[in-house]
């Protein structure tokens, strides 16, 4: 099993609509995929037109685990399931900082999750916070969305700086670039810039489509109404580069 | 794409939950926690288009998927009692596990080229699956289906597929215009199980209802052929306290039932294990009938164990074959490449012996004379069989049989306690007898002994008939190997690449034999170790009767 995550400390950036489309790619490459939901807004949950999950004790890493399990729900998409949003997931923070072990509870409670599962995907709240850490120190591997632009640029060397000031492994960082306007002369400044100076970008770029902002009024992934679109081939090709890495996924 | 319609129902949903006028929320939890294995028979006037009605609209059918499904399992039904099911469409095998009565996720498939394979041998992508359900036992269609399959989604107000309903119909036959059975079953998606509830609720308002196992065990069994246990060491259903000739024709009526059911297979020449089990049965028969002598007149049990003897020696020899034939593989991989092809050619030999001595059994099964033989068993051991009374008919079987289980192993544990590394080997041989002798006797009265005592007498017993039967097949082995040789010498000369072939392979099963007559020791000296004695002892060991009620074996 391996865990990846859809974050950026900026938001609208396209992380649920990572998040989603790549979930349903993997499913479609055969690979038995969880969503975790963790932004208490719960987009990714709406898209799937999964509720917000039952309540339940989140005061032990045990408890945690169980509530998680027990809010799976299957998506209409066979393999792929869902732990939806839960508007508690905004006290997250106070809950793991309660917590031993604080920093890595959230990797302990998705061992469990391991027989169950190819893919673990979480699609994580725009900030960073103690839960961002653990999300973290739970992943393979984190795919940032970068918007080719000055500020999206701003807040991704601030989670590398993040990284290197906690000692993390900065190699997990992966990043795309997110919703690119091919005809912006900026955009491609940009892109070229931050090719050249930061490593780990994937070669995939997802570029801007109103097709994607569609999913609301569908509520369903792009790649379930849309497959032609060039917004969708680039989250299938993405989903293709990440399972073909030199470490694959199961 | 998905359709989502709204028509108007008396149905609604409100807050996720199924709503009925003038009802509140259905809460029944009656479907919960079973829906996902409950399978529904359809009445005849049902219709999908009633049950989208019936559910709000709120329900796409998916496009019809027709199957012609082959099932197929063993004599023994290794398959479905692996909890697994083996099938065929086509020219591809299927085996897939058995979840909720129904056909689950595959385990492993392949493509056959030529005729349908009998054996696990016969696979080759699916043969470690199957050899483990199997075993040595042949595979035969157990039912022939066509299966016309539906899909439904079932959604929430939200558009949420909340369940899935399975629509089956099932014709078996050739004549496959008659629909035998139209069933559906609700599969709620993971986490929507409540909410799916209700759904079954709506079937059952249309008449559907429960159909027990599923579609699977039902067609079966409309087929006449359901999956039964088989086992070689029935209950019997005895008590310690049951007159000795009445436990006595319990037991050995079950046995001949079970030699019986084995007779067709045994024709059809299916696989091996049929006749194997059978001369089990009647060697078991034979063997108790002159361990627990005054149950019957003596004379009509002499004659009794005479029947048995002719019937089971009948099959001698085509049981001496196929144990050879089964071990042609094991033979050929203890030999050199280069000595193989020259053993290859007696296998061939065996093969067309085994042709002629089939022949010769099914004919002999056949007879009258052997159908008269059995009937006459049969007669005799039955439970109003109007024999006169003898010396223990009428003692409690209990007190009786560990009399004799005890005399049996105190008997052994006297001829064993001398035996060395030496030990002459008629000796070992006489020994695996008696060995086998106390094992029947343990294994038919298995239910009148404490079964943690059972289990710990029973082991050391087992392992040292085991040791002692490897040693005595080495012995028969070599000695039907050479056999063999001086036959074909006589009758054709011999060859010298058959004559090395053979040569080495008596050397190696030679070798083989002295490595198990060491091994005996170690296992002789479990079985009389003095803990073992003492639990047969406390087990076995009864106050002493009236001299006049037991009569000396």
């Amino acid at each position: 099993m391996k865990v990846l995550s859809s974050y950026s400390i900026k938001g609208g950036v396209g992380k649920t609509a990572l998040a989603v489309n790549l979930a349903f790619a993997f499913r479609e490459a055969g690979k038995r995929t969880l969503l975790v939901d963790l932004d208490p807004q719960g987009a990714a949950s709406f898209y799937f037109r999964v509720d917000f999950s039952d309540k339940f004790k989140m005061k032990t890493a045990r408890s945690l685990g169980e509530g998680l399990r027990k809010n799976i729900r299957e998506s209409d998409f066979p393999g792929l399931d869902i732990i939806p949003s839960n508007l508690a997931y905004r006290h997250f923070d106070i809950l793991l900082h309660k917590m031993e072990k604080r920093r890595k509870q959230l990797r302990s409670v998705l061992e469990d999750l391991r027989p169950d599962y190819d893919i673990v995907l979480m699609d994580c709240p725009p900030n960073i916070t103690l839960l961002s850490e653990n999300v973290f120190r739970a992943s393979d591997a984190i795919i940032v969305p970068v918007i080719p632009t000055v500020l999206s640029q701003r807040t991704f060397a601030q989670l590398v700086g993040f990284f290197h000031d906690k000692g993390l492994p900065a190699d997990i960082i992966r990043p795309f670039f997110s919703m690119v306007q091919s005809r912006n002369r900026m955009h491609r400044e940009t892109m070229d810039a931050l090719s050249s100076s930061q490593q780990g970008f994937w070669k995939t770029a997802i570029p801007f489509s109103a097709d994607v902002e569609r999913m609301g009024v569908q509520r369903m992934p792009l790649l379930a109404y849309s497959r032609a679109c060039r917004a969708a081939v680039a989250y299938r090709a993405l989903c293709d580069e990440i399972l073909t890495q030199s470490n694959p996924i199961p | 794409m998905f359709v989502h319609r709204h028509a108007p129902s008396q149905r609604c949903f409100k807050g996720n939950r199924w709503l009925i006028p003038g009802d509140v929320a259905i809460t029944d939890s009656r479907y919960m926690e079973s829906s996902n294995t409950l399978w529904m028979r359809l009445p005849e006037e049902f219709s999908n288009d009633r049950l989208c009605v019936a559910l709000g609209n709120r329900f796409e059918i998916r496009p019809l998927e027709v199957r012609h499904l082959t099932f197929w399992d063993t004599f023994e039904w290794g398959v479905w009692f692996g909890g697994c099911l083996l099938f065929n469409e086509g020219k591809h095998f299927h085996l897939c596990g058995r979840e909720a009565g129904w056909i689950g996720s595959e385990l492993c498939g392949e493509e056959i080229s030529g005729g349908f394979p009998r054996f696990a041998r016969d696979f080759a992508a699916m043969r470690g699956s199957l050899g483990g359900l199997l075993g040595l036992r042949g595979l035969a269609p157990v039912l022939e289906v066509k299966f016309r399959q539906r899909t439904a989604d079932v959604r929430n107000v939200t558009g949420k597929i909340i369940c899935r309903i399975e629509l089956v119909e099932a014709s078996v036959g050739k004549r496959t215009r008659d629909v035998s059975l139209r069933c559906c079953r609700i599969v709620p998606l993971r986490g929507y199980a409540p909410e799916a509830s209700p759904v079954a609720e709506v079937l059952a308002a249309l008449g559907a209802e429960p159909l027990g196992d599923g579609p699977l065990e039902f067609l079966l069994q409309s087929q006449g052929s359901a999956p039964r246990e088989y086992t070689l060491r029935p209950v019997f259903g005895l008590k310690s306290e049951d007159p000795a000739r009445k436990a006595f024709g319990r037991i050995v009526h079950a046995m001949l039932m079970i030699a019986r059911s084995n007779e067709g297979g045994i024709l059809s020449d299916l696989d091996t294990e049929f006749l194997h089990d059978y001369r089990i049965c009647i060697r078991k028969i034979r063997s108790a009938l002159g361990l627990i002598k005054g149950v019957y007149p003596e004379e009509e049990t002499l004659r009794m164990r005479s029947i048995l003897r002719n019937l089971a020696c009948e099959t001698n020899c085509l049981r001496d074959l196929d144990v050879y034939l089964l071990a042609r593989e094991e033979y050929l991989s203890l030999l050199p490449p280069a000595f193989q092809p020259a053993l290859d050619l007696m296998f061939q030999d065996f093969a067309s012996e085994r042709s002629r001595a089939f022949r010769k059994v099914s004919s002999h099964m056949r007879s009258p004379a052997r159908v008269r033989f059995f009937e006459e068993l049969e007669a005799f051991f039955q439970e109003d069989a109007p024999h006169p009374p003898s010396s223990s008919s009428e003692l409690p079987v209990g007190p009786l049989v560990f009399r004799r289980i005890y005399k049996r192993y105190r008997k052994i544990r006297q001829s064993a306690c001398g035996l060395g590394p030496d030990a002459p080997d008629e000796v070992l041989h006489g020994l695996r007898i008696q060995c086998k002798k106390l094992r029947y006797l343990m294994e038919f009265f298995a239910e009148l002994i404490p079964q943690d005592k059972a289990a710990a007498m029973e082991k050391p017993l087992r392992r040292l008939q085991g040791r002692l039967g490897d040693f005595n097949d080495g012995s028969v082995q070599q000695k039907f190997l050479l056999d063999y040789w001086d036959k074909k010498q006589r009758a054709s000369g011999g060859q010298t690449g058959m004559a090395l072939s053979l040569g080495g392979l008596i050397s190696i099963l030679h070798y083989r034999r002295q490595q198990h007559r060491e091994k005996i020791q170690e296992v002789l000296a479990a079985f009389l170790s003095p803990a073992t004695a003492e639990l047969f002892k406390q087990t076995f060991r009864l106050p002493a009767i009236e001299p006049t009620e037991l009569p000396i074996p």
